[in-house]
């Protein structure tokens, strides 16, 4: 009920506000060729944006242009109209959501630290941080009572990995990024979180960019995908406009993976059921 | 060694450890103050990283007596600051190079986290930064902390008391329970230290901030209690002292211990700096850093005056004196009476039976037999000096540690030795000192040398020349014998010269 393909059946249900717009970003690192080349996409108010690519396709660059971790060769990034170099950084930051690929949990901090971190850094009274972390705690799963006072090493991945999403949520912000969020988790975990991810997405009015490579993930969670290669966006849309009005080879390739696969796990498992019969 | 002389020792050690705490203190201290500031911009300019490190490590190669000593001249004085200063610049090495590797050392995940949450460049140095590399910060203060307690052992010879002054002395008159008392003082105090910056460590990272108030508080009332000695009993510090310095050997801690009983008897307070390196101690009396020792002429001969020829005795020492009055204005009140010098001496017996009274004697017989010495007379000109005016050709020439050498003629395992004239074994091992008439070895005659501010002091210059031409080679080598050969104290040693000076029979 949280996610499913029934999502991309009702586009209209956003407001079709712009909220970030990409224009003609170029990343380049000394040494290299660009990382992002002339890239340009506009980022509607409370969808779910994918951005899916081999490693090294620019995906990563993509999502730090937004936050400014990383300043473009060339291009803008205009954040509800307005050009994000004349916004303070770090209070820009502070503003918006981030989930690490690392998760990069500071393990001197106990959970309730963590969590609590960018609240700390904008001075909230100590009890209303209290109170935001307790409730963080809760929209996230993790309800052992002690958990608060526990450090990193002490969690699982899965935990950590939520606790990683509560520290972003913190400060309520309107845009999430994430960066590949369940890179490192086992199937079961990860299933579940992608379910809790979208749910909290639905339930929080985010926008959400997320950097996966995982396709089928992209494919389950996200209202539409951008697809990246050598540092091209190669087309942006929903899952079924991707596969079906793309003329792109690698883009068409790509969408029809899921697919594919499920056929191949149907069949094997098919065949696995006959046998048994 | 008798319980007394060994509480005599024991008695010692609070001034002993209350400046040795004092200097390790300041110097460590001073030390985290420079360095954390440093390690931290090297870490965010990296074009320093380099430059700093390698200055801090080429220091550190420098060895510790070595960068003690060199520290005077470029201070121009001696005692507490210049070996504060080989100290503290001993200390950074550890502190800077583990601060920068721990700071660099973190995982960029985390630093790019902090960033990218929005901490500010400060917020990522002391809530994320800081804190990680804590354990590796401490590690290197305590590393430090142990070298400079172990280094600072080394100032004694630039004229600072510390524990060294047991290790110096206790080496130099084979008192093994000073040296025993000042290695273990020194070790326990290391290992204090660094348990205690390791307590104050584990309290502040697992953020227990009462328990690092009292461990801090703790280590802070333990170090005020170890330094206090330095602040009791100094009421008459109105009236300066009189700094008496000596080389590191026995005869030295006697004739100062005797020039401060004199000068005490005079109504003077001292002050002795022990084991102090000898050309240290020469320009400490030329800055009048120093006011009195003793000195030996052939020495300022060949190291301060740098010249090669031997004349007799009596015009070396005019020489002398005028040459050091005018160059560094320090006034040589005289000879005490007797020389060191190296001497060839061999078994009575033997010179008995060989009719040996002369080096011309021992030559005609020298391919026969063997000699020993320490280890620098056979490269010194002193022994090219000799070879060359007597034709001397041994049989075997054997190397020892002084200690040794006296034991191998006893034990008859050589027929001659190198010996030191005034060295109290000679009398006590029943040796005979070979008359040299072709005058091959320079004259040693110990001269009492005194600086501006003291040769200023008519009264001081009366009460220190009751010593000129006092002390008999005879007088120096019992005295000396009562400490390297019968174990007895340095201050005994010096009662029995001072009964035997001429105004006190």
């Amino acid at each position: 009920m949280l996610f499913g393909s029934g999502r991309f059946c009702q586009p209209n249900r956003f407001k079709h506000t712009q909220l970030i717009d990409l224009q003609h970003i170029t990343v380049s690192y000394p040494g290299r060729s660009a990382a992002v080349k002339d890239l340009s996409l506009r980022i509607d108010k409370g969808e779910l944006l994918a951005i899916v690519g081999e490693s090294g396709s620019g995906k990563t660059s993509t999502l730090k242009v937004i936050n400014r971790l990383i300043e473009p060769a060339s291009g803008s990034v205009l954040i509800d109209g307005i050009d994000s170099t004349s916004l303070d950084q770090v209070e820009l930051r502070r503003s918006i959501g981030y989930v690490f690929q690392e998760i990069g949990l500071f393990p001197h901090l106990t959970i309730e630290e963590n969590i609590g971190l960018v609240p700390t850094l904008l001075n909230w009274p100590r009890e209303r941080i209290k109170a935001r972390v307790n409730e963080l705690l809760g929209l996230v799963g993790l309800n052992e009572s002690d958990i608060g006072e526990r450090y990193p090493a002490q969690l699982s991945g899965g935990q950590q990995q939520r606790v990683g999403l509560a520290r972003a949520l913190a400060a309520r912000p309107n845009l999430l990024l994430m960066d590949e969020p369940l890179g490192a988790l086992d199937p079961l975990t990860r299933e579940t979180l992608q379910t809790e991810l979208v749910s909290i997405h639905l339930q929080l009015g985010l926008t959400t960019v997320m950097v996966t490579h995982d396709i089928v993930e992209a494919v389950l969670m996200a209202d539409r995908i951008g697809v990246m290669r050598d540092g091209v966006l190669l087309s942006v849309g929903s899952a079924s406009e991707l596969l079906n009005q793309v003329e792109d080879d690698y883009v068409r390739s790509l969408m029809s993976k899921p697919k594919e696969q499920a056929d191949r796990i149907e069949d094997i498992l098919g065949k696995a059921g006959k046998d048994r019969n | 060694m008798g319980g007394a002389a060994f509480n005599e020792q024991l008695s010692l050690l609070p001034n002993y450890l209350a400046h040795h705490l004092l200097l390790t203190i300041v110097a460590l201290g001073l030390g985290i103050v420079f360095c954390l500031p440093l390690a931290i911009v090297v870490t965010r300019v990296k074009k320093l990283q380099w430059p700093v490190l390698t200055v801090a490590s080429v220091l550190q190669t420098i060895p510790g007596i070595a960068l003690l000593a060199l520290m005077v001249p470029l201070l121009s004085t001696i005692g507490f600051l210049p070996a504060l200063a080989a100290l503290f610049l001993y200390s950074l090495l550890p502190i800077l190079r583990n601060t920068v590797t721990g700071i660099l050392g973190i995982d960029s995940s985390l630093r790019q986290a902090a960033i990218g949450l929005g901490m500010t460049d400060r917020q990522l140095l002391t809530r994320v930064e800081l804190p990680l590399a804590l354990p590796v910060v401490v590690a290197g203060i305590r590393t430090s902390a142990v070298w400079v307690v172990g280094t600072a052992t080394l100032s004694t010879p630039v004229g600072a008391t510390s524990l060294g002054n047991y290790i110096f002395s206790g080496l130099q008159t084979q008192n093994m329970a000073a040296v025993l008392i000042g290695c273990i003082a020194a070790a326990l105090l290391a290992i204090v230290l660094d348990q205690f910056i390791r307590m104050i460590e584990k309290a502040v990272s697992s953020r227990k901030r009462g328990r690092s108030i009292v461990i801090s508080s703790a280590m802070l009332l333990l170090v005020l209690v170890g330094i206090s000695p330095l602040f009791a009993g100094n009421d008459n510090s109105t009236q300066s002292k009189i700094v008496i310095g000596s080389k590191p050997f026995t005869e030295q801690y006697i004739l100062a211990e005797l020039i401060a009983e004199e000068l005490e008897q005079a109504g003077y307070s001292t002050d002795i700096r022990p084991s102090m390196g000898s050309t240290i101690l020469y320009d400490a009396i030329k800055m009048s850093e120093v006011d009195v020792y003793v000195d030996y002429s052939g020495t300022l001969w060949a190291n301060i005056m740098k010249r090669d020829d031997i004349i007799p005795r009596d015009r070396m020492l005019d020489t002398l004196a005028a040459w050091l009055a005018e160059n560094d204005s320090i006034t040589c009140l005289g000879a005490l009476g007797f020389e060191n010098t190296y001497a060839l001496a061999c078994r009575q017996s033997l010179a008995e039976s060989l009719g040996l009274k002369s080096i011309d004697d021992l030559a005609k017989v020298s391919g026969h037999l063997k000699i020993g010495s320490d280890y620098e007379f056979f490269s010194r000109p002193e022994w090219a000096a000799l070879v060359a005016a007597y034709n001397l050709h041994f049989a075997e020439q054997l190397t020892f540690d002084p200690t040794l050498m006296y034991a191998a003629i006893r034990e008859n395992k050589v027929d001659v030795i190198s010996a030191y004239s005034t060295d109290g074994r000679i009398v006590d091992y029943n040796l005979a000192v070979l008359a040299d008439p072709r005058q091959a070895l320079p004259p040693y005659d110990a001269v009492l040398l005194l600086s501006r501010r003291a040769a200023a002091n008519s009264r001081l210059k009366d009460a220190l020349g009751k010593l000129v031409g006092a002390i008999s080679d005879e007088a120096m080598r019992e005295a000396n014998k009562v400490v390297d050969v019968d174990g007895g104290s340095v201050k005994k040693a010096a009662q029995r010269l001072r009964d035997e000076l001429p105004g006190n029979k």
